[in-house]
């Protein structure tokens, strides 16, 4: 009865000390070393820059995205600026926006600032990102992140135009290159990012 | 007499009403780049309608499109139309059929009015203006 009785507390006792572990990463799904490998992009000025070096001690909301996209794409990215209006300046000095386009070939970095400056985005927290194939391949990989050229059509001037499927994600850096969340970028629960950002900075 | 006749000569030529156009509203862009126009296209009718095309002056190409999902990816493609069936109300709206606005001749900003024309099989064409925006994400549904 006496051994039962000890085998009964140590199941407890294990049962209790699993349940405080899990506790402790529970908030973020996922604990992801990004920052081992660099990769080369262009910025929006044109400038050379390492990712996710360009962000590194500072929490980072990344998103991949393509500029003829009429819908997803700029969904996503207006959820970033709406993360970005909800947090206040402090917490603003510790977060950082990353923008990279999947379509390098049609989004320069000319084309990713125009599309950055229609929406009055603030170049101090944000950057896009052009790279070549390599590069953007390497990071979609990193990231799982999908995009495949769909339906095509030629204009009346012989001018190429395609779609992209692809995948719909706004991702969680934080300050340590550790992606920690991924989100469905353009019906991300604005609040619910403010929040893991706040947890982040706690 | 005269007026009983302008009366019947306004009513007359008033354009058909049987589908009304609500809350337009078309995305931020830039020259160069494509947007989308959305509305809730309400056809107060007893019989259906078809938009099939819609045209404005400031774009390269203007066709009917809708976003789809596949797994975890999102795609779009064109169609040839969408049917609006009697008394109901079809809504083109993010992350679903829209107006694709296809290489921008002009920035589209916030706050501006662009004028849309839309073709539609039973009540011909109509003119539209929509305000550019951009998307009101708390007012989309977050569960997912």
């Amino acid at each position: 009865m006496k051994k039962n009785s000890i085998k009964y507390l140590v199941l407890v006792v294990v049962i209790l000390n699993l349940l405080m572990i899990s506790g402790c990463y529970e908030h973020f799904p996922l604990k992801q070393d990004i920052s081992r490998t660099q990769n080369e992009f262009f910025n929006q000025d044109s400038n050379k820059v390492k990712f996710p070096e360009l962000t590194k001690g500072k929490i980072t909301l990344m998103a991949m995205v393509y500029t003829h996209c009429p819908d997803i794409c700029p969904m996503t990215t207006h959820n970033m600026q709406l993360i970005e209006s909800k947090l206040t300046k402090d917490d603003l000095e510790k977060v950082r926006f990353v923008v990279i386009t999947f379509d390098p070939n049609r989004d320069t970095p000319e084309v990713l600032k125009k599309f950055a400056e229609i929406r009055d985005i603030d170049f101090s927290r944000w950057s896009f990102l052009s790279g070549d194939e390599r590069n953007t391949k390497e990071v979609m990989l990193k990231f799982d992140i999908k995009a495949v050229p769909a339906d095509s059509s030629y204009d009346v001037k012989g001018n190429l135009s395609y779609y992209i499927v692809h995948t719909d994600r706004l991702s969680l850096i934080d300050q340590n290159g550790l992606l920690r969340k991924n989100y469905v970028g353009s019906i991300a629960d604005v609040d619910e990012v403010v929040n893991d950002i706040k947890y982040l900075l706690e | 007499m005269k007026l009983v006749f302008l009366a019947l000569l306004i009513f007359i030529s008033s354009p058909d009403e049987t589908i009304k156009i609500k809350d337009p509203w078309v995305r931020i862009s830039a020259e160069g780049q494509s947007t989308a126009l959305f509305m809730k296209i309400e056809n107060n009718s007893d019989v259906a309608d078809t938009l099939y095309k819609a045209e404005c002056d400031f774009a390269g190409r203007v066709e009917i499109h809708e976003t789809y999902q596949k797994d975890d990816m999102m795609g779009m493609r064109e169609v040839p139309f969408v049917v609006i069936p009697a008394k109901s109300t079809f809504e083109l709206k993010p992350r679903s059929h829209h107006i694709m606005v296809i290489k921008l001749k002009k920035d589209i900003k916030k706050g501006s009015q662009e004028e849309f024309t839309l073709h539609f099989k039973r009540a011909g064409k109509i003119t539209i203006k929509a305000k550019a925006d951009e998307m009101q994400m708390n007012k989309m549904e977050h569960k997912h």
